[in-house]
């Protein structure tokens, strides 16, 4: 179960930025090549409306930031002042790291909660009645996006769900420091294929090895 | 003196090492709910229109370009280029390190892995030709930081996005005094090389050069892709983000063969996990100026700052000491969030320019990358020197000189920054 949370947040993360990425290129390049004149091509591209890849952009990395930001916290990227608590006893260390992750479970809960009232009262509520078919006073239909005129509230969930998966994440992340001690760290400046490039040990000319 | 209480409250916050995020959020939280009538429910509005923005979306969007040509091969390459460029003068190999460094951080768009891929295959051949190690790793740790001067930079971004400034002019802004920095850092070495006699390579052949140049060129292309795409207005600075990620990634595998599309995966979500990062701090420091804004608190300060009778220069050099003095504890983009939005509304009123601001905030963030106590690329360079964080230090001291004399430089002659995008624009 919690694996394949892991793998779905991770999944759904990396889809979000390349399709992203995939999106506005294709928005750019349609933008150009609407402008040549090939018969047929023309006139099919001229066809396509591309208007709403820059509100879908936008969209996707929101959810893309928000859940992103649930998968950093178990890969230790959120990082803060830590000079300060890293020369204390590890005991008392210990403590302020605890207190910081609390802070963090804290806030993700409070934030979660209040996005949710939000989106709640946005367009959700009337969503679900008219859906269910309940009868409940005051119903309004939210507001919906300009370019694709969807329900801003699908996009807005994005707040409370990654929150209360982030707040999820420090739990978890604080259980495991009790447990045993250990916090996830993020390995700075990580470059690949460092390895092949130092094996070929290619870069001093043959016969320059010493001074000249 | 509401002003006084929240950055007590975000003081306390922050040393007890939770994430700057999260520091700044609850700061927030806490402020509003103790301290004023605001409804914390404004709050939630708030967290929607943070990063609603289009120009924000350029930050991924890099990282993302960056990330695909972070690779030792790239790196080789850059190495290949700037040694036959320059190693046949003297201390050859260490001033071709300073022009790789420079080239790979503003293709790969981070310091620290910068540092680590043109140290670790840099300095053992520096070593091998019998450089003194510390020489060596002071010039690289050092030469690691040009990448956030150098277009495209995310930190120049993130300032823009802070203060409705001009992409494309900040990055246009950074050409030539990431140009001349290089040739500062260089002439020094230079210097440095020729009193202590260090070696040289041997001068490359016309057709070496060639063919480093054509290796490298495809990497190097991503510059002039995004500068040449926002100048020219063929792209908003978001798309030719998006066009430089999928440049990067067609480089990477087709051309370069560097990755397989079994790689790009991880490379997407190593991208993503770093973006999310710096968005996540974003929504919070916009909470946060949200706040200070309430509060009145820029307002105050500009009043202030004129009262005072600081002047330009005055005011520039404690932006300076105010900078340099965060560097020594937080990375460069939560500085930026947390100091813009108060500095801005400042040097308006002090009639500094927007551009020139700009600038010389990322030069700060630059020194601050390579200052203890948590200088990244001083981490970096000696995890893969094996030398000592204080000898690591010590080593990088002389460069770390040679910046602050370009940093004052920056300051005091605003035309170093603002001649090329006044032409230009």
């Amino acid at each position: 179960m919690l694996a394949f949370l892991d793998h779905l947040e991770e999944w759904l993360v990396a889809t979000l930025i390349g399709a992203a990425t995939v999106i506005i290129f294709a928005a750019v390049v349609h933008r150009y090549a609407a402008a040549w004149p090939i018969p047929g091509v023309q006139d099919f591209l001229l066809g396509l409306n591309m208007s709403w890849a820059q509100e879908l952009c936008i969209y996707m990395f929101i959810w893309m930031a928000k859940f992103g930001a649930a998968y950093g916290v178990r890969t230790g990227i959120h990082v803060g002042v830590d000079v300060f608590i890293n020369r204390l006893k590890d005991k008392t260390r210990a403590k302020f790291v605890v207190i910081g992750l609390m802070g963090g479970a804290l806030f993700t809960a409070v934030v979660g909660s209040l996005g949710f009232r939000f989106v709640w009262e946005v367009g959700m509520r009337y969503a679900v009645a008219t859906t269910f078919g309940f009868q409940w006073p005051d119903l309004t239909e939210g507001p919906v996006s300009p370019d694709l005129e969807w329900p801003v509230w699908i996009f807005y969930l994005a707040i409370p769900l990654g929150s209360y998966l982030m707040c999820f994440r420090f739990l978890q992340v604080t259980w495991r420091f009790i447990k045993t001690g250990q916090l996830p760290r993020v390995e700075e400046g990580h470059v690949d294929g460092l390895d092949e490039e130092l094996a070929k040990d290619d870069l001093l000319p043959a016969g320059v090895k010493g001074g000249n | 003196m509401s002003g006084a209480i929240i950055f007590l409250l975000l003081a306390c916050l922050m040393l007890t090492g939770m994430p700057i995020s999260i520091s700044l959020g609850l700061t927030v939280l806490t402020f509003l709910f103790a301290f004023t009538n605001v409804p914390v429910e404004s709050v939630a509005m708030k967290l929607f229109t943070g990063i609603e923005k289009f120009e924000i979306m350029a930050i991924p969007f890099f990282i993302l370009a960056g990330n695909f040509l972070t690779h030792g091969g790239v790196a080789k390459r850059m190495i290949n280029f700037a040694t036959a460029l320059v190693g046949h003068l003297r201390g050859g190999l260490a001033l071709g390190g300073i022009l790789a460094c420079g080239l790979f951080a503003a293709v790969s768009g981070s310091s620290p892995a910068t540092v680590v891929a043109i140290g670790s295959i840099l300095l053992p051949a520096m070593e091998r030709q019998g450089y003194p190690k510390k020489f060596g790793v002071g010039v690289i740790g050092t030469s690691g930081a040009l990448g956030i001067l150098i277009p495209p930079s995310i930190v120049m971004v993130i300032y823009a996005v802070s203060t409705n400034a001009s992409i494309g002019k900040l990055f246009i802004a950074g050409i030539i005094p990431g140009i001349l920095l290089v040739l500062l850092l260089m002439t020094v070495t230079w210097v440095v090389a020729k009193k202590n006699d260090y070696p040289t390579l041997p001068r490359a052949s016309f057709p070496t050069l060639l063919k480093s140049f054509r290796d490298s060129f495809w990497g190097l292309f991503l510059i002039i892709v995004v500068i040449g795409g926002i100048y020219s207005g063929i792209f908003t600075a978001t798309e030719a983000a998006a066009m430089s990620a999928v440049y990067a990634f067609f480089v990477a595998v087709f051309v370069y063969k560097d990755m397989t599309l079994k790689d790009v995966p991880r490379t997407l979500l190593a991208s993503a996990n770093m973006s999310a990062m710096i968005l996540y701090i974003i929504t919070n420091a916009v909470l946060f100026s949200f706040l200070l804004t309430s509060e009145q608190i820029p307002q105050y300060l500009s009043s202030w700052i004129t009262d005072m009778g600081l002047g330009k220069i005055g005011f520039l050099v404690m932006v300076n000491l105010l900078l340099l003095a965060a560097g020594n504890f937080m990375e460069p983009s939560s500085i930026l969030l947390i100091t813009a939005p108060l500095l801005f509304p400042m040097a308006m009123q002090l009639g500094i320019d927007e551009i020139h601001l700009g600038v010389l905030m990322t030069v700060n963030m630059e020194i601050g990358m390579i200052t203890p106590p948590v200088g990244l690329n001083l981490y970096v360079a000696s995890g893969i020197s094996h030398l000592g964080l204080t000898e690591t230090t010590k080593a990088c001291a002389p460069w770390i000189i040679v910046m602050l004399v370009f940093l004052i430089c920056i300051t005091y002659v605003p035309g170093i920054s603002l001649w090329l995008p006044k032409m230009l624009f």
